[in-house]
């Protein structure tokens, strides 16, 4: 491994373990969450070049399906887990087998209709999934005898699995697959010619996306107990996308930055103002509009503005000698 | 109807500027809530009819000019975000503005009541706004077929540097099809709100709709996008007599349906 890369994994599990000194062990648990949620968008968006916006729908199918089973028929927590990992895939393979169909603003819109579609089928299936009030008391069972009743517990069985989550995509990413995916996103027409599927390529993508999104799902809904009707919503893909790209879409560790962000930021603000998404709406506009590329990229030009700023300094002191 | 005039707005967007609008649902509420409070002030539904979608419209200026204009080059995530988020900025600022709890608002007088048909009894205003928005579709047909605003803008569809070589600004052009589709928008929603009230996420249904108009008839395809919404409105009217709690998911189901046969979509050449 290279010692750059093994900083990068020091800082992380370093931020895992400081994490829940300073922020609410809830929060602390809900960042990891949503940065594996953020895990899967990235590999379609940012190392496939596919702009999913219905990641929703591969969150919600997970974490209800797992959810029913965990509080109807009481199944141990990797059943659960797998269940959800499953599901999450299976939904993404129906999705991305429409979707994969077209590109550009089709597949864009493609994905967001489909995720509308799982949405309103939640909401007004309302003797299984509870419709608009969503499906409360989900269990939280004991992992091999160990109780994760307690916060801290739970915070450290997920961010376990977050690393876990991590590593599993760092190979995915460097695997032929990876790279493969970034062929496609950076030329399809030549992906196509050099004789890969892309297609199934691009189905490929969405099946992992939709797995990391599933499992992301279920240790959502067993951290708050509750599989809210919002997490199948379009609100929620959107919010992945733009704590993806806030982080910087593309690299491993951006969706881990924006999810951090994202979370940390909406939730000191959603508690001081009922009214949040309007300057969650704002910060979508600013970001958009003057920091493109997000945290990874910035700290970037940082350094390098930092470097440039540094050369003429020390000419000048070679100068002044 | 309502379903065509929004996929024409959406159409027109999508087609000529190349991004994904994810404001216009927002925009249609804006338009319903634009109408609503006109009416308080001005007390003549008929002006204000006329007045909300052209606000709705002048707002479309306004973002095009200092939102989306920069970010032409910038990718569709970036489009994307920037249409998210204003479709929340719109949404918030509804609720701020107004109030969360929706609204109802009564048609004109003259619209009240019903008509008997000899079949069947029809509510008037209902009537009207099949006619209006049958109209509108037709004109809005006729200016982009007929007229050389909508030479120009088919064009722009077609190939977008080409027009620009042929000495004609892009950028006005790009500006003029966001208003307008705005105002499209904006109409449909004034036009809905006598019939199903004001609350301010009328308008994400619409948006879901719309895009599945805009898919199953190709992007920038406007006479598609008028075949489009009649049949997802009939698609959606029919189920709702026999299954009425299903009758949402039915049009995504039908879009997936038509998708798997024909994915360029029902009309689409690409």
């Amino acid at each position: 491994m290279q010692p750059k890369m093994s900083k990068a994994w020091l800082a992380i599990v370093a931020a895992v373990v400081l994490l829940p000194v300073f922020v609410r062990q809830a929060i602390a648990t809900e960042i990891w969450i949503f940065a594996i949620f953020g895990l899967g968008l990235n590999l379609l968006m940012g190392y496939t070049g596919l702009l999913s916006f219905g990641q929703a729908t591969f969150f919600g199918t997970g974490a209800y399906v797992a959810g029913y089973l965990l509080k109807y028929y009481g199944v141990n927590v990797f059943l659960a887990l797998g269940v959800g990992i499953v599901v999450g895939a299976v939904s993404a393979a129906a999705v991305g087998y429409l979707c994969v169909q077209r590109s550009g603003l089709y597949f864009i819109m493609l994905t967001f209709a489909l995720n509308q579609m799982f949405y309103f089928t939640a909401y007004q299936w309302t003797t299984v999934t509870g419709g608009e009030d969503g499906m409360p008391g989900i269990p939280r069972p004991s992992v091999l005898g160990f109780d994760i009743h307690r916060p801290l517990a739970y915070y450290s069985a997920v961010a376990v699995l977050f690393l876990v989550s991590l590593w599993v995509m760092k190979r995915i990413v460097e695997s032929p697959l990876g790279k493969i995916l970034q062929a496609v996103r950076e030329n399809e027409l030549r992906a196509e010619a050099l004789g890969y599927n892309v297609p199934r390529m691009k189905l490929a993508a969405f099946v992992v996306g939709g797995a990391f999104s599933g499992l992301a799902g279920v240790l959502y809904a067993m951290l708050f107990g509750i599989v809210p009707l919002e997490s199948i919503g379009f609100v929620f893909s959107g919010n992945v996308v733009f704590a993806t790209l806030i982080g910087g879409s593309g690299s491993l560790y951006g969706p881990v930055i924006g999810s951090f962000v994202f979370i940390w930021l909406s939730e000191s603000v959603s508690s001081m103002w009922a009214r949040w998404p309007l300057l969650l709406g704002v910060a979508f506009v600013i970001v958009v509009l003057f920091f493109r590329g997000g945290v990874v990229e910035a700290w970037a030009r940082f350094w390098a503005w930092r470097a440039a700023r540094r050369a003429p300094d020390a000419v000048q002191a070679d100068a002044s000698r | 109807m309502l379903y065509a005039l929004m996929g024409i707005g959406l159409s027109i967007i999508t087609g000529v500027l190349n991004i994904p609008n994810f404001a216009h649902g927002a925009l249609f509420a804006l338009g319903a809530y634009f109408l609503y409070t006109l009416i308080q002030l001005i007390g003549n539904f008929w002006l204000a009819l006329l007045l909300a979608p052209l606000g709705v419209g002048l707002l479309g200026v306004l973002i095009e000019y200092g939102g989306i204009r920069p970010l032409y080059k910038a990718g569709h995530d970036y489009q994307l975000l920037l249409t998210f988020g204003l479709s929340l900025i719109v949404t918030e600022s509804i609720i701020i503005v107004w109030s969360p709890v929706g609204m109802s608002q009564l048609p004109p007088p003259i619209l009240r009541g019903g008509v008997d048909l000899g079949i069947t009894f029809y509510p008037k205003y209902r009537l009207f706004v099949m006619v209006s928005a049958a109209l509108l579709v037709l004109g809005a047909w006729l200016f982009v077929e007929k007229t050389r605003y909508g030479a120009i803008m088919r064009a722009g569809i077609e190939d977008k540097e080409m027009v620009a070589l042929l000495g004609i600004d892009i950028h006005r052009l790009f500006t003029a099809a966001f208003a307008l589709g705005c105002v499209l928008a904006g109409i449909a929603g004034a036009l809905t709100a006598p019939i199903r009230g004001l609350n301010p996420w009328m308008g994400v249904d619409m948006l879901g709709i719309a895009f599945v108009v805009v898919a199953l008839a190709g992007l920038g395809n406007l006479l598609g996008s008028i075949v489009a919404g009649l049949l997802v409105g009939l698609a959606q009217s029919l189920v709702a007599l026999v299954w009425p709690e299903a009758s949402v998911a039915v049009i995504f189901a039908v879009m997936a349906a038509v998708l798997l046969v024909r994915p360029q979509g029902l009309f689409g050449i690409r």
